[in-house]
C-alpha cells in the first residue's frame, strides 16, 4: 500500500513592519552612518574611492581576460612584437577555427565536461547517501564513520597523492590498473569530507516531525530518502553541485597523473603540453576557448556562485 | 513505533540476530552507508594509512616493498634541496600573507559601503577566480615574458620603468609567482569578507557613533573585531593553502631558476614522479607526512593561541 | 518490513551481478594469432603519421598473418613511464633511451631476446658501443638499437642571412659561435645563441658542451664512480654562457627552456643558434610547423684537446618482461621489419620512405649509423629520391664529424647529475654574479653523494 506523501516545505519567515532585515542586500547601514553621508566631503570622498575602485577591479580583473580575448585573434607576430596594440595588421579568426578542429580542443572540452559530471554524479551520490545515514538513520556506528569522515579534513591533499596513484594503478578487487580511465578522477572526487559535513549538517537540521510523520505513514528508508528528503535539500545540494564543478574544472595535478593520453585529457591538463607544440596564437585561442565555459556559467549564475562563495566561508568561519 | 530513535529502556527484548537487524532496517541503513564507506575507505583512509607506512618502506613498484624504517625520512632531512624548498615555501606563504591577506580586507570594507551595483563589484572581483587556474598561470607565463616587447614589459615602459626579468631572475621569481597567485585568488576572500562584513550589526555602529566614533575609529573599534573569527580562519587556512602550492612553481619555473622557486609540494613531486627509472615513493610519502604533521602542529598551536582573541 | 526486503534483494543482484563480472572479464577465445601491442607515435601527432605508421602495420600483418599487431600510442616520459611500467599498459614492444637499457635490465622489467637477435641477417654487423646499451654483463641482448644520434649545432639560415652572415658557412669553433651569435644579437634583436636549461635538458647540453671540449662528467664504472663535473671543460662551458649572457647580451631575455620549448622558440624564429640532438628535424618539421628551408645543421665545434668528442645517444626498442616466447618472436620480427630492416634491405628502405614521403613526414633525417657509415650511407643512396630533408642544408654535420670519437651520455644517476646541472646552467644565466666554482663543486658533492648511496 503505497499513498503518495506530500511535503510541505516550511515558507520563510515574513518580516513583520519596522523589522530591520539583516543580510548583504538590505543593510541598512555600514560603517559610513546616515548622518555621514550627508556631510558632502564624505560623499565625494567616498564616490571618488569607489570609483577609483571600480576602475581597479576593471583593470585587474577585466583586463587580462580582454586582452587574452583580444590576443586569441591576433596573429602571433603581433602579440610577439606589440602585444598591447589593437590588431594592427587585422583580425585572425582562423586560430579559433584551427584551436577547435586541427588541434582538436574539443576533445578536451568534451573531456572536461564528462570529468566534472561524473565526479560531480560521484560526489552527490557519497555525500546524500553518507549524510542522510548519519543524519537520519543514525546507525550506532554513525558517530565513529563521522569521525574518521571529519578526521580526514585535516589530513592535506599532498599526502594521498602517492598512495592514491598505486591505488589506481593496483585497484582492490578490480583486475586492471584505472589509468587513463575516467574513474581514476571520478572516484577519489567522492571523498570529500567537506561535502559529506555540509550535507549532514544540513539534513541535521530539517525537521525531524516529517519524518515521523512519513514513517508513520509506512515509508521505508529509501522513500524516505527519495521523497522526503532530496526535495527538502534543494539550496545544499546546489551548493555542493557549484563547488563539485568547479573543483573538477580546476583540477590539475590529479588529472595530470592519471589520464596521460589527450584523447582522454581534460583540457587543464593538455593545454600546458600544448604549448610546445602549437603556434603562440592558436595558444591564446585554445586558452581563451577553456575559459569561456566557466566565465559564461559564472556570468549566468552569478548570485549563485557568490552566494555559494560566502557560504562556503561562513561554514569554515 | 518510530524505528529512527530507540527508547533507552525498552519492556521488549529484542532478539539480536541477522535476521532482526536486516527486519530493523539495518541493512538498508548500511546499504546507504555503502557508497560512503567504499569510496572513502577506498580512496582516502586506505591511501592515509599506507602513506604512513610507504614511508618507513622503500618501493619500485617491480619488487615488493621492504622495510627500511626511517631510513626514508633521514634521506629526506638530509637532501640538499630540502632547505631551499622549505625556506621558498615559506617566502611563498610570507609573500601571499603580505600581498594577498590586507588587500581583500581593504576592498571588501571599501566594497562593503557601496550602494549602487555592488553586484558589479563582486563580479568584477570573483572573475579571475572563475577562470580554471592552469589557464590563468599559461596566460601570465604569457604576460611575464621577459623580451622588452613582453605585455607586462611593455606596460611598464610606457610610465618609464626598464623593462623586468620577471620569472627569469632568482630575485624577481617567486613574487611574480605570488602576484599571479593573488591575483587569482583574492576575489574569493573578498567575497568571504564582504559576506561577513554586511552581517555586522548596525547597532554597533550606532552604538560607537554615540561614542563620538569617526569612521576610522568605528573599523577599528567595531568592524575589525567583529570580523575577527573570519579573519581567524582565513589566516590558517591561507597558510594552510600556500604551504602546499605546486601549480604555480610547477607550470611557471618548474623550481627555476636555480630552484629559487621550488617548493615542498614539487619536491615530493619530483621525489615520486620525476624519475623514469622509479621514483622513491617511500622519500615522497615520508615528506608528505611530514609536512602533515608539521600542519597539523601548526593549527593546533594556532587555534590555541587564537582560542582567547577570537569572539565566542 | 518492505525496504529490509527490498535491501535484501539489492543485496543480491549486487552479489550476483559481481559474479558474473568476474566471469565475463576471463580470457577471451584465441584466434590462434600472436597478438603483440607495439608502440607507434607520440600521442597528439597529426593524422598523417598515424595513417603512415597502419600503412606499415597493414603491410607485416599481409607478411606475417599469423601475428596480430595493435600499435599503440606512446610517448617516453619520465613522469609516466614507471606507471606504466608498473601498471602494466606499456604496449609489449616500446621504446627507451639509451642511457635507460641497463637499469631495466637489472631490474628484471625487459625480455632477454639473445636468441631471437642473433638470429639476425646482420646480427654481427651491429655498432658494438651501441649495442652494448642494451646488454647485460654476461652479454645477454635485451634490446635492438633504432636508431643513434649525436649531438649537433642547429642554427637558423635565414637568421644568420639578416645578420650578414652567411648560411653556407656555419661556425666550426666555439669562438666563431660567439661573434655569430654576437652579430645576430645586435642585427636581428633575436637571441643569437641559447642552450636548453631545464627538465634535466640543461644538464644534457652542458655534458655535450663539457664533452665538445675534452671533459668528462664521470670517470670509472661499475660500483666505483667517481663525479667529476667539476671538471675544467664543464667551466670552460659555463664561462662561455657567462660571456655570451652578460658581455654579449646575445641570448635574449628568456632562459627557461627544455626540449620541447626550445625547439618551439627556434621553429618560430626567435633563436639563432642551439646545440641538440641531430635527428630533431622530424620532430621540428611535424610539431613545430619548421619551414624547412631556414634548417641548418652543423657538427658542434670541439676543441683541440685530445679527448674531445661529440656526445652521442640513441635510442632501444625492447620487450616487455611479460612477453611469452611466441610474443617475443613476433616482437622481433616486428622491430626487424619497422625499424631494422629499412637500413639494411633496399626493398623495406624504399618501401618504408615512399609511405613517409606520400603523407609528408621527413625522410632522411641527419642520423648516426646504427651498424657502420658505409650501411647508412647505402640505405641512403636507396631511398634517395625520396628524401625531402634539404640535404645541402644538413651535410656539414657529417663532413664535420668525420674522424670524431662519439662518447654515451654518462651512466650512475644520469638524472640526477643532469638536474643537479640544470640548476648551474640556470644560475649562470640569470645571476650575474654566480659563482661558477663554487656552484659545480656544490653540485659534484651532492651527486656523488647519490652516487655512493647507491
Amino acid at each position: 500500500m503505497s499513498r503518495r506523501i506530500r511535503i510541505t516545505p516550511p515558507r520563510p519567515e515574513r518580516l513583520g513592519p519596522g523589522q530591520k532585515k539583516r543580510g548583504p542586500d538590505a543593510a541598512e547601514r555600514g560603517i559610513i552612518s546616515r548622518s555621514d553621508w550627508r556631510r558632502p566631503s564624505i560623499r565625494r570622498s567616498t564616490r571618488a574611492i569607489h570609483a577609483t575602485l571600480l576602475v581597479l577591479l576593471v583593470v585587474a580583473g577585466l583586463g587580462p581576460l580582454l586582452w587574452l580575448l583580444k590576443a586569441s585573434i591576433t596573429p602571433t607576430q603581433d602579440t610577439l612584437r606589440t602585444p598591447m596594440a589593437l590588431f594592427p595588421n587585422g583580425v585572425d579568426w582562423q586560430n579559433l577555427a584551427t584551436a577547435w578542429t586541427t588541434i582538436h580542443i574539443d576533445v578536451q572540452f568534451a573531456n572536461t565536461v564528462i570529468v566534472a559530471a561524473g565526479a560531480w554524479a560521484v560526489q552527490l551520490i557519497v555525500a546524500t547517501t553518507g549524510g542522510f545515514a548519519l543524519s537520519v538513520l543514525r546507525p550506532r556506528y554513525g558517530g565513529v564513520v563521522y569521525a574518521l569522515v571529519l578526521a580526514t579534513l585535516f589530513v592535506p591533499a599532498v599526502v594521498l597523492l602517492v598512495p592514491l596513484y598505486l591505488t589506481i594503478l593496483h585497484p582492490p578487487l578490480i583486475g586492471t590498473s584505472l589509468l587513463n580511465t575516467f574513474w581514476a578522477v571520478w572516484l577519489p572526487a567522492g571523498a570529500s569530507a567537506f561535502n559529506v559535513v555540509l550535507v549532514k549538517r544540513f539534513f541535521d537540521n530539517l525537521p525531524r516531525e516529517i519524518f515521523e510523520a512519513a514513517r508513520v505513514d509506512g515509508a521505508g528508508s529509501l522513500r524516505l530518502f527519495w521523497s522526503v528528503v532530496l526535495p527538502m535539500s534543494r539550496p545544499i545540494l546546489g551548493v555542493v553541485s557549484v563547488f563539485a564543478i568547479i573543483a573538477a574544472w580546476k583540477d590539475y595535478l590529479w588529472p595530470m597523473l592519471v589520464l596521460t593520453v589527450p584523447a582522454i585529457q581534460p583540457l587543464s591538463v593538455r593545454l600546458p603540453a600544448l604549448q610546445q607544440t602549437i603556434e603562440l596564437d592558436v595558444y591564446l585561442a585554445a586558452l581563451a576557448i577553456s575559459t569561456v565555459i566557466p566565465i559564461a556559467l559564472f556570468v549566468v549564475f552569478q548570485r549563485f556562485f557568490l552566494r555559494s562563495a560566502g557560504l562556503g566561508g561562513a561554514i569554515k568561519g | 513505533m518510530s524505528t529512527l530513535e530507540r527508547p533507552a529502556a525498552s519492556g521488549i527484548q529484542t532478539r539480536r540476530s541477522p535476521a532482526s537487524w536486516v527486519r530493523r532496517g539495518g541493512l538498508s541503513t548500511l546499504l546507504f552507508m555503502l557508497p560512503l564507506l567504499v569510496i572513502f575507505g577506498v580512496f582516502s583512509w586506505k591511501p592515509i594509512v599506507e602513506a604512513v607506512v610507504m614511508s618507513l618502506q622503500k618501493t619500485n613498484l617491480v619488487t615488493p616493498a621492504t622495510f627500511v624504517g626511517l631510513e626514508n625520512y633521514i634521506k629526506v632531512f638530509s637532501d640538499p634541496q630540502l632547505g631551499q624548498a622549505v625556506a621558498n615555501t615559506l617566502y611563498f606563504a610570507v609573500l601571499a600573507l603580505i600581498f594577498g591577506y590586507p588587500v581583500p580586507l581593504v576592498v571588501a570594507v571599501l566594497m562593503s559601503e557601496v550602494k549602487r551595483m555592488r553586484g558589479l563589484y563582486s563580479a568584477l572581483a570573483y572573475l579571475p577566480v572563475v577562470v580554471p587556474p592552469v589557464v590563468a598561470v599559461l596566460l601570465w607565463k604569457v604576460f611575464y615574458n621577459a623580451d622588452a616587447t613582453g605585455p607586462f614589459n611593455t606596460v611598464l615602459s610606457w610610465v618609464g620603468i626598464a623593462p623586468q626579468p620577471w620569472l627569469q631572475s632568482a630575485a624577481t621569481a617567486m613574487p611574480s609567482l605570488v602576484l599571479e597567485a593573488t591575483w587569482a585568488g583574492a576575489g574569493g576572500t573578498i567575497i568571504i569578507y564582504l559576506a561577513a562584513l554586511t552581517s555586522v550589526n548596525p547597532d554597533l555602529y550606532d552604538a560607537a557613533e554615540i561614542d563620538g566614533a569617526n569612521i576610522w575609529k568605528k573599523v577599528r573599534h567595531v568592524t575589525l573585531p567583529q570580523l575577527r573569527s573570519v579573519l581567524l580562519v582565513t589566516f590558517i587556512l591561507q597558510i594552510i593553502g600556500t604551504a602546499q602550492v605546486f601549480l604555480e612553481p610547477f607550470l611557471f619555473t618548474n623550481g627555476g631558476p636555480a630552484n629559487s622557486t621550488s617548493t615542498v609540494l614539487l619536491l615530493i613531486y619530483r621525489y615520486a614522479f620525476q624519475n623514469s627509472l622509479g621514483g622513491n615513493y617511500g622519500a615522497a610519502t615520508a615528506l608528505s607526512v611530514l609536512l602533515a604533521v608539521f600542519l597539523a602542529a601548526f593549527s593546533l598551536v594556532y587555534f590555541r593561541l587564537t582560542r582567547s582573541w577570537s569572539t565566542e | 518490513m518492505k525496504s529490509s526486503r527490498k535491501a535484501v534483494a539489492i543485496v543480491a543482484v549486487g552479489v550476483f551481478s559481481a559474479g558474473l563480472l568476474s566471469a565475463c572479464t576471463s580470457d577471451a577465445a584465441d584466434d590462434g594469432k600472436v597478438k603483440i601491442t607495439v608502440a607507434s607515435l607520440i600521442p597528439g601527432t597529426e593524422q598523417a603519421a598515424f595513417d603512415a605508421f597502419d600503412a606499415r602495420v597493414a603491410e607485416f600483418e599481409k607478411a606475417n598473418p599469423d601475428i596480430d599487431v595493435q600499435p599503440v600510442e606512446y610517448e617516453w616520459k619520465a613522469t609516466t613511464f614507471t606507471a606504466q611500467l608498473a601498471g602494466g599498459t606499456l604496449p609489449d614492444v616500446f621504446r627507451i633511451p639509451l642511457t635507460d637499457g641497463r637499469t631495466l635490465i637489472a631490474n628484471g622489467q625487459l625480455a632477454d631476446i639473445t636468441s631471437q637477435v642473433e638470429a639476425l641477417p646482420y646480427y654481427d654487423k651491429f655498432n658494438p658501443s651501441v649495442l652494448e646499451t642494451a646488454q647485460d654483463d654476461d652479454g645477454n641482448i635485451y634490446g635492438i638499437p633504432r636508431e643513434a644520434y649525436a649531438i649537433g649545432l642547429h642554427y637558423n639560415r635565414q637568421l644568420f642571412e639578416d645578420a650578414g652572415l652567411d648560411p653556407d658557412s656555419p661556425p666550426t669553433t666555439w669562438d666563431e659561435v660567439r661573434e655569430d651569435a654576437k652579430a645576430i644579437a645586435e642585427k636581428t634583436g633575436q637571441a643569437g645563441y641559447m642552450q636548453m636549461t631545464q627538465n634535466n635538458t640543461g644538464g644534457w647540453q652542458t655534458t655535450a658542451a663539457t664533452v665538445s671540449r675534452g671533459g668528462r662528467m664521470e670517470e670509472g664504472t661499475g660500483d666505483d664512480v667517481t663525479v667529476t663535473l667539476d671538471n675544467d671543460a664543464t667551466k670552460e662551458s659555463l664561462e662561455f654562457l657567462k660571456e655570451l649572457r652578460w658581455s654579449d647580451d646575445s641570448m635574449g631575455a628568456n632562459f627557461l627552456y627544455d626540449w620541447g620549448t626550445l625547439n618551439q622558440a627556434f621553429a618560430a624564429g626567435q633563436i639563432g643558434m642551439y646545440t641538440s640532438g641531430s635527428d630533431i628535424f622530424t620532430s621540428l618539421t611535424r610539431e613545430n610547423n619548421l619551414d624547412p628551408a631556414i634548417y641548418g645543421l652543423t657538427a658542434i665545434p670541439i676543441s683541440d684537446s685530445p679527448d674531445a668528442a661529440i656526445l652521442g645517444g640513441g635510442t632501444l626498442n625492447v620487450v616487455s618482461a611479460k612477453a611469452t616466447d611466441e610474443q617475443k618472436d613476433a616482437a622481433v620480427k616486428w622491430i626487424d621489419f619497422y625499424d631494422v630492416s629499412k637500413l639494411v634491405d633496399e626493398e623495406a628502405a624504399v618501401a618504408d620512405a615512399r609511405i613517409l614521403a606520400d603523407q609528408d613526414q621527413a625522410v632522411g633525417t641527419p642520423a648516426l649509423p646504427i651498424f657502420d657509415q658505409a650501411t647508412l650511407d647505402q640505405s641512403r643512396e636507396w631511398i634517395a629520391e625520396f628524401v625531402n630533408v634539404p640535404q645541402a642544408q644538413v651535410s656539414y654535420f657529417a663532413e664535420g664529424n668525420a674522424g670524431r670519437t662519439i662518447v654515451g651520455e654518462p651512466t650512475a644517476k644520469t638524472q640526477e647529475l643532469y638536474a643537479a646541472l640544470d640548476t648551474v646552467v640556470q644560475a649562470v644565466l640569470t645571476d650575474q654574479n654566480a659563482d661558477i666554482d663554487e656552484l659545480l663543486a656544490k653540485a659534484n658533492s651532492d651527486v656523488q653523494a647519490l652516487v655512493d648511496a647507491g
